[in-house]
């Protein structure tokens, strides 16, 4: 698969709520695992058991990868909020709809890739999904849920070259 | 994944792998509801390589019938398999192969 650049249009409004969302996230990468498994059901999804049915294979594997991996995590954070304007979006609701390009090498590609499906995760195991058929149109998270997951759709089609 | 193996570790591993060399250890990426089906199969192009068609084959053994096994092999690389997996928000978990 060649590595391709992706350039993604985003509303002014659209980026600012994702900026706010990431940096959500990093808070809760920040807040340092003090058990293994995490007591926060969100963190240890991303670290799950890697052995199904050895919970002392799990804990050693998630004792010696789970901070290295939480580590990239944050990384990855970093890089799509560098490329989100860091400041509120505009008051005025014709300005806040323009729409911006954000220009992604390859590399970044990939950071945005993984972190728009850890935010995904992340809204999931808070709106305790556990089909895909799980939804609360009074719950207005299940909104963000869908446009994560439309906005991580378009930038998959445009990094494999779908369209 | 070096770490991993200390001295202990290293002589199960050694003994499992001469006494039964037949069985390897397996990658397995099981369904959940959350990650995109399209994310699926991107993840197992970009990170080994598959092939549009083998990935997409994996991605749906994945989503119906719950799990399905993407890699074979030493159990220290099933380890940077899964570590990698679980980087990309993929659950994924190791085991021997069965009989």
């Amino acid at each position: 698969m060649r590595p391709r650049t992706v350039v993604m249009e985003i509303t002014l409004l659209e980026a600012a709520h994702l900026a706010d969302l990431v940096r959500q996230f990093r808070d809760l990468l920040g807040e340092t695992p003090t058990s293994t498994p995490p007591a926060d059901p969100a963190l240890a999804r991303l670290v799950p058991d890697a052995y199904a049915d050895d919970a002392e294979a799990s804990r050693q594997f998630r004792d010696l990868t789970a901070a290295d991996l939480l580590a990239r995590r944050d990384e990855d954070a970093q890089t799509v909020l560098a490329d989100l304007p860091s400041v509120a979006p505009p008051d005025d609701e014709n300005r806040s709809l323009q729409t911006m390009s954000i220009v992604l090498s390859p590399e970044r590609v990939e950071a945005w890739l993984r972190t728009l499906a850890a935010l995904r995760l992340v809204l999931a195991s808070r709106l305790d999904i556990h089909s895909e058929d799980d939804h609360d149109d009074d719950d207005p998270r299940f909104g963000i849920y869908e446009w994560l997951g439309y906005r991580l759709e378009g930038l998959i089609q445009a990094a494999d070259g779908a369209r | 994944m070096s770490v991993l193996a200390t001295p202990d570790i290293r002589e199960d591993e050694d003994l499992r792998q001469t006494v039964d060399p037949d069985r390897p250890w397996q990658t397995v990426v099981w369904n959940d509801p959350v990650n995109l089906m399209s994310y699926v199969v991107r993840v197992l192009r970009t990170y080994f390589g598959y092939s549009r068609e083998k990935a997409t084959r994996l991605m749906l053994a994945v989503h119906n019938e719950g799990h399905a096994v993407v890699a074979e092999g030493p159990r220290e690389q099933m380890e940077l398999h899964a570590q990698a997996m679980h980087d990309y928000g993929l659950w994924a978990t190791i085991r021997k192969a069965g009989l």
